[in-house]
């Protein structure tokens, strides 16, 4: 099946992108050759097998036993408690919160 | 001269004929006269590998054992967590992040003594077959500076074949470790899923995410491999089953091993004249004393589009964690938090990486997921079934490792769907999660490396090994490339 520029904006928006007017064209193009590529699977497809797991995947349970989140190594950060090297990484934090904008737009917004 | 290889160089560590500070030095003053031309290494961790190598020689000197990678400079694709150091995936939206822990892989291979001196590219997210997706760095295949090194692991493997460093870690998704290996000349492997922890590993498509070294011989990289593989409780899908010892029985070649080729993997649609190369592969390792079979696995033809659904879908899933809350790149006057998130993700990733969220968002939204997630996993289910029966009439199995060689920088990146059939060899393993070796088979007319692929069961990682160093000793394949020479 092809992709229309209206098509991939609506799947863009539910991902979180912003697709550029000039980029929109091409990657509806391109995501079309793609889309008619992987449809060749309907030939494929008895719908009979199921989605079973590979004898390589065996889940491991851990044993939950508690421990510090962070194993000791080498190149380990100094003494830096756990949590304030996350809030390092952080683009912005308040105390130990990370801080982030509201979750609604401010008034005349277009959110 | 021939580079000293890993074993070499850890056994002449151990021993006290060398000094693990010397050799860092070595490495980095390697890196210096080269890696201007290759463009391999992101960052060089000088002072902290120059400051363990002397911990190494300080225990040597003290008459403490040593580990079985004394002192080996390695490099870390730059999607793997060292603690303490700026770790990007080749991405702008993880610009300034910090690792608060080392991965499991990289802790193993710290404690088999090797000094990690730097992370080297790779395409953005691991999403990318030439290194062109990174958003950081052009690396270039040291046997022909216009060349791609291949991807995603491309620094991994270009680090390597330029002896910059004796080793490399890359991980494998559909192909990472092993095409660029085949690419560059160089050993790579991707071990069976499970055989080495994912954890602190930045995740791509997690069923398929797996950890695995690149090397200049098949014998290091056996070497790294028992280093790093072994179970991991922090990644639930990394597998307790023992790792065996695999240089121990590595020299005992293939005498009487069946080896399979695959009926449906079509040396017509190979380029130029890699299907001469895999002709002489196969004599190769019939010389060996292999028996050759041709067994059938019809489902590896729909590998390439299985492959783009599965690993799509899990990536987009994946990837919603960079929004710009927690870590990297935040856009700058988002009035409200959804447009942060978009804003962020917007400017942060490049075009493959947005492409490939679309493409797997599509995958996973509804009215489509039958239709394409669905049928996309009943499919893997029926090829890992036809892999394990083919595994019933042969020990290994064999393919190209690539269509070709490598390919023009610039020359696919303006067409997705060409770059992805450069996959078509390497995905189907994936798929399966069992093991593939890419190990060099001579060169192209034009002068460029061609790898053999070496497929065993899941959890014979060793056999691989083995018969890829049979088929190393019988070539006598060595990586010397011209324009770093």
């Amino acid at each position: 099946m092809s992709l229309g520029v209206e098509e991939v904006r609506r799947i863009a928006e539910l991902a979180r992108l912003r697709i550029s007017g000039r980029e929109e064209a091409t990657f509806a193009g391109q995501l079309s050759d793609i889309v008619d590529y992987i449809d060749q699977l309907r030939e494929f497809d008895d719908g009979a097998a199921s989605f079973e797991e590979t004898e390589a995947a065996s889940d491991v349970a851990d044993n939950d036993l508690p421990r510090p989140a962070a194993a000791a190594g080498p190149a380990d950060l100094d003494e830096t408690p756990l949590l304030d090297q996350f809030l390092d990484n952080a683009p912005a934090s308040l105390d130990r919160f990370l801080l982030v904008p509201q979750v609604k737009a401010t008034p005349g917004g277009d959110e | 001269m021939q580079p000293l290889t890993a074993e070499g160089l850890a056994a002449a560590i151990r021993s006290g004929e060398r000094n693990a500070v010397d050799t860092v030095e070595a490495a980095f003053a390697r890196i210096e006269k080269v890696d201007g031309s290759v463009g391999a290494f992101l960052e060089l961790w000088r002072d902290e590998a120059t400051e363990r190598a002397a911990g190494i020689d300080s225990r040597r000197d003290e008459g403490l054992p040593l580990g079985p990678l004394a002192g080996v400079p390695t490099a870390l694709k730059d999607n793997m967590s060292l603690a303490g150091h700026e770790l990007n995936c080749g991405s702008r939206i993880l610009a300034g992040y910090r690792a608060p822990y080392t991965a499991g892989a990289v802790e193993r291979l710290v404690a088999a003594d090797a000094v990690p001196v730097g992370r080297v590219n790779m395409d953005e997210f691991a999403m990318g077959s030439s290194c062109e997706n990174s958003a950081l760095a052009t690396t270039r295949n040291p046997w022909n500076l216009t060349m791609a090194p291949g991807g995603s692991s491309g620094g991994s493997a270009a680090a390597v074949a330029a002896s910059e460093v004796p080793l490399a870690l890359g991980s494998d998704t559909g192909g990472s470790i092993r095409q660029p290996a085949a690419f560059c000349g160089v050993v790579g492997v991707k071990p069976t899923y499970g055989r080495v922890s994912r954890y602190g590993l930045v995740a791509f498509a997690s069923s398929l995410d797996q950890i695995g070294p690149l090397a200049r011989n098949v014998r290091d990289a056996a070497l790294a491999l028992g280093a790093i593989a072994g179970p991991d409780p922090r990644d639930s899908t990394c597998s307790e089953e023992p790792v065996s010892d695999f240089l121990e029985p590595i020299e005992d070649g293939i005498e009487g091993l069946k080896v399979g080729t695959i009926r449906e993997v079509r040396t017509s649609s190979l380029e130029g004249d890699a299907a001469r190369g895999f002709e002489q592969a196969l004599e190769a390792l019939a010389r060996c004393g292999a028996e050759l079979v041709e067994v059938s696995v019809p489902l590896v033809e729909t590998a390439v589009a299985t492959y783009y659904v599965l690993a799509n879908s899990e990536a987009s899933a994946n990837l919603a964690r960079f929004d710009g809350s927690r870590y990297g790149h935040r856009a700058a006057g988002a009035r409200s938090l959804g447009e942060m998130y978009t804003d962020s993700r917007s400017e942060g990733f490049g075009p493959e990486v947005k492409r490939r969220i679309i493409l797997g968002t599509f995958a996973l939204s509804s009215g489509y997921y039958d239709a394409y997630y669905g049928r996309a996993a009943r499919i893997a289910g029926a090829l890992r079934q036809q892999f394990a029966d083919a595994f019933e009439q042969a020990e290994l199995l064999v393919t190209p490792t690539s269509p070709g060689g490598a390919f023009r920088l610039g020359e696919r990146v303006d067409d997705p769907l060409a770059m992805y059939l450069s996959d078509v060899f390497t995905t189907p393993t994936s798929l399966a999660g069992i093991p593939g070796i890419s190990v060099p088979c001579g060169l192209d007319s034009r002068g460029l490396p061609l790898g053999l692929q070496i497929l065993a069961r899941p959890f014979a990682d060793g056999t691989a090994l083995r018969a890829a160093r049979a088929f190393e000793r019988e070539t006598g394949f060595e990586c010397r490339p011209e324009p770093v020479q």
